[in-house]
């Protein structure tokens, strides 16, 4: 893209590694001079906003018990985080995919791989937990890996990559299971899986449930990630304006490749977490999650063209669609009328964004 | 030809920002004639055709039609008006039939409302017939080759029923065999009163088919001829004037080329390419030195290989085979890409700076540290107050103007766009910086600065290899100007020895009486 407007990383991050930027916060802060300016400071936190009022709304709209509000109840909000923590991993994932200006349709079908591997090796193997969540992360990195260097080294587009990766990874995921789900049964005999590994589908303190844990870890250690390192530089700068980046000595085909590693990794992550939440892994598991956390990440305001974005903004979007759904269903909303809301509020992101881009 | 003009500019003037681009031009078209238009890069030929073809709608002056004055409201006025324009790059669609892109957008309907093919390859037949061309109209346009191509442009323009028809270097990508066919086309066209603007740096085809030249100088009318009757050394003195330049203050004397230690020495340097791209000029035997300190201007017309030369020379150019040496400070340099350059110590300031150097929404202070951003980390960590005080050092050393260093590149001006690029290359610390049009769309003062800089960073030993378009500037900033023709050295001049007809002369491969260039 090539307006020149602030891309949403600096304005949700400001302070992401560039000099004199305190004082533009500062500015921010104190002195709104124009309408143009004052738009500024609302599109900046778009996502957290939309999250803020979708927050409240949901607490206007919760059906009560006895004066409890049902949705703030801690049992729910817990609820809310781990159904969104295996789209919002994989989210984590696409940004850094989406920043890069490209696209993976491949997470969702690695997922599905990734909950087959888990449940069939320590089932059907007797691998040990440790054993199999290294083989199976050792996979998601090396497909997306290998994903990245097609897209690179062929210029092939990763649209066209990730479709063909989508379908080889689901293939391998129902050759491996041979077509069938493999339930999980915990025990210390054969075909049982250790029962520790039970404990993802536990909570701390009976409250947090442990894979919004790990949603909210990775999600915090990407915003590291990419608030301060050279590679994520990197990944705005190609995202930006590959040429640009190539002739300014960046390694194009590294990050590429890194970038794919990445997203395919954190595939892995959340089927092994799938796997544990359902007790099984089957090889249709995760199918249509890579549009859920495309759509995560849109919502967070990173554009589709690459370059600009925030990892902020995604994790928020991640969880915008998770209150969406939970208070719509708290009210017994029809699952399909769900969907078409779920659809309004993608177009109207996207709405927003062009707004921006427009006016500001 | 009747003396009658279809077309009549009178005293048109156009400024962009504060550059005058055109002062007060007259220019006029009759039936049937042939009027080619001269100038160095930047006189303001394109300038002229834009506002004829109805690109530029905001110019003083007059345009006038038949007598009548006219201000197009856009391209397709002026086309309605009979005005079209073959540009370099056509606009045709590859995937359609020759036929199907004559008619496009005014398909012959059937009763039905279908396209009537029958019609329509009638009418193709009948067009590409009237220029002589031997094609068959249902053959993909994407097959035929460059010069078919250019005439099925041709007869869609003549199908609108141009009356004026601009060509914009139409023989820049074609083979000879292409250009003959092409003029014996412009000879038809001239019989049947159509009025050519022929713009062309090749002076022996305007020499064989123009009736009027005019030379364009700085967005002036230098002198309008009849070419075949005129001596070249006169034309080419028309496009260069005798325009003193003050810009270039050079502080010291240089120092002879005798006691420079070679920096970079390019010997025999060819590059065949994978595919061969038109309108690219790769690198043909290139021999040239630069010294350390030593500015070397790079001059040429539009496509000699300026460009592919230095993109070759960062390890970014065609990919393709190679030959002949490179030597970087006495070893042996041949970058695999730009990291492996800039590894050695080569930076470049590329000149398409939106397309190629830039993101214009990212902050300038990231946008300047990019290129360094290994040095300014730990373990993949940017050192925030390293890259701070690095961002700093160079914005205030280059005087780079921006609201804050978060400011985006974009708010920045074009003179102070330039400076982040340079400000960039300069924080890696190069030996030999490569710059290709470096003061392009950058205004007078930063023009100024940025001599200034190059003349500082040579001193400090640093070899320039610069290539530009801009005569006087090669002359002023350059130690020596290595002249490019078609991908190869034309000539290797001593800037102080050397003038302006000299370059341009060796450019166009023009001989002029009294010197000699290779």
């Amino acid at each position: 893209m090539t307006d020149t407007r602030t891309p949403p990383g600096e304005e949700v991050a400001p302070a992401a590694g560039t000099v004199g930027l305190r004082g533009t916060a500062a500015r921010w802060v104190h002195r709104p001079r124009s309408r143009r300016e004052l738009l500024d400071r609302l599109f900046a936190v778009q996502s957290l906003f939309a999250l803020v009022v979708v927050f409240v709304v949901a607490i206007a709209v919760s059906p009560r018990r006895g004066g409890e509000i049902l949705f703030l109840d801690g049992g729910n909000l817990g609820n809310i985080v781990r159904a969104v923590s295996e789209i919002g991993i994989i989210a984590v994932g696409m940004t850094f995919v989406i920043l890069l200006g490209g696209i993976d349709l491949s997470v969702g079908a690695i997922l599905g791989l990734s909950a087959v591997g888990t449940a069939t090796l320590m089932v059907d193997s007797g691998y040990g937990i440790l054993p199999a969540v290294v083989v199976v992360l050792a996979i998601g990195l090396l497909f997306g890996a290998l994903q990245g260097y097609a897209t690179a080294r062929l210029g092939i587009q990763s649209f066209i990559v990730t479709l063909a990766g989508l379908q080889v990874a689901r293939g391998l995921a129902r050759i491996w299971s041979g077509g069938l789900g493999i339930p999980i049964a915990y025990g210390d005999g054969p075909k049982e899986a250790p029962p520790a590994f039970e404990f993802l589908n536990g909570s701390i303190n009976g409250v947090v449930p442990v894979p919004a844990v790990l949603f909210i870890a990775i999600g915090v250690a990407a915003i590291v990630v990419l608030r301060t390192t050279a590679f994520a530089r990197h990944v705005y700068a190609i995202g930006g304006n590959e040429k640009a980046a190539k002739l300014s000595g960046v390694p194009v085909t590294r990050v590429k490749v890194a970038v794919f590693a990445i997203a395919g990794l954190l595939a892995a992550v959340a089927g092994i977490i799938h796997a544990g939440q359902l007790n099984q892994g089957s090889p249709n598991d995760g199918a249509g999650y890579e549009l859920d956390a495309i759509a995560a990440v849109v919502i967070g305001g990173t554009s589709l063209a690459g370059g600009s974005g925030s990892m902020g903004g995604t994790l928020a979007g991640a969880l915008l669609l998770g209150i969406l759904n939970n208070i719509l269903a708290l009210n017994n909303i029809d699952a399909n009328v769900q969907l078409l809301i779920k659809g309004l509020v993608i177009v109207a992101a996207a709405a927003l964004q062009k707004l921006r881009n427009t006016v500001a | 030809m009747s003396d009658e003009a279809v077309v009549t500019m009178t005293g048109v003037a156009k400024r962009f920002g504060g550059v005058v681009a055109l002062a007060g031009v007259d220019f006029s078209v009759r039936a049937g004639e042939v009027h080619a238009l001269l100038g160095e890069n930047g006189a303001g030929k394109s300038t002229l055709i834009n506002v004829l073809s109805g690109v530029i709608t905001d110019y003083e002056g007059t345009v006038a039609v038949d007598g009548s004055p006219v201000r197009f409201a856009g391209p397709a006025a002026a086309q309605a008006a009979g005005i079209a324009t073959i540009h370099q790059e056509l606009d045709l669609v590859p995937g359609l039939s020759v036929a199907e892109n004559l008619v496009l957008g005014r398909e012959p309907r059937t009763r039905l409302r279908t396209v009537d093919r029958r019609a329509m390859l009638r009418t193709a037949r009948e067009q590409l017939g009237r220029l002589g061309a031997d094609l068959d109209p249902r053959r993909l346009l994407g097959s035929l080759r460059v010069g078919e191509q250019q005439l099925v442009e041709i007869a869609k323009a003549l199908l609108l029923d141009a009356r004026v028809l601009i060509m914009d270097e139409p023989t820049a990508a074609l083979a000879d065999a292409e250009v003959r066919r092409l003029f014996a086309t412009i000879a038809g066209l001239r019989r049947e009163g159509v009025g050519v603007v022929y713009i062309s740096h090749r002076m022996e085809e305007i020499e064989q088919i123009a009736d009027r030249a005019t030379v364009l100088r700085n967005g002036s009318v230098a002198g309008t001829v009849r070419p075949g009757e005129t001596d070249r050394g006169r034309i080419i003195s028309l496009m260069v004037g005798r325009s003193a330049e003050s810009l270039f203050d050079v502080a010291a004397a240089p120092d002879g080329p005798a006691d420079r230690e070679p920096l970079l020495e390019v010997d025999a340097l060819s590059v065949r390419p994978k595919t061969v791209r038109p309108g690219r000029s790769e690198p043909t035997g290139v021999t040239l030195t630069v010294g350390a300190g030593e500015i070397v201007g790079l001059a040429g017309l539009m496509g000699a290989g300026r460009t592919e030369l230095l993109e070759t020379l960062f390890g970014a150019g065609s990919p393709g085979r190679r030959s002949g040496t490179v030597r970087l400070g006495g070893q042996p340099y041949a970058p695999r890409n730009p990291r492996a350059a800039l590894r050695s110590g080569v930076g470049f300031v590329p000149e398409d700076r939106r397309r190629s150097a830039l993101v214009l929404a990212h902050p300038t202070g990231r946008s300047i540290a990019l290129a360094a951003l290994g040095s300014l980390s730990t373990l993949g960590v940017v050192r925030r107050g390293r890259e701070r005080a690095a961002v700093r050092g160079k914005m205030a050393e280059l005087a780079i103007k921006a609201a804050s260093a978060a400011a985006p590149v974009g708010s920045l001006s074009g003179g102070n766009q330039q400076k982040v690029i340079f400000a960039r290359q300069l924080l890696v610390r190069p030996r030999l910086l490569l710059l290709d049009e470096p003061t392009r769309g950058v205004d007078i003062g930063a023009k100024a600065e940025i001599y200034r800089l190059l003349h500082r960073l040579a001193a400090d030993g640093m070899g320039i290899l610069l290539a530009s378009s801009e005569l006087p500037e090669l002359l002023g900033v350059c130690d020596r100007v290595v002249v490019l023709r078609r991908g190869a050295v034309a000539a290797d001049l001593t800037a102080a020895d050397s003038t302006a007809e000299d370059i341009l002369a060796a450019a166009m491969g023009v001989a002029v009486a009294g010197k000699d260039s290779r």
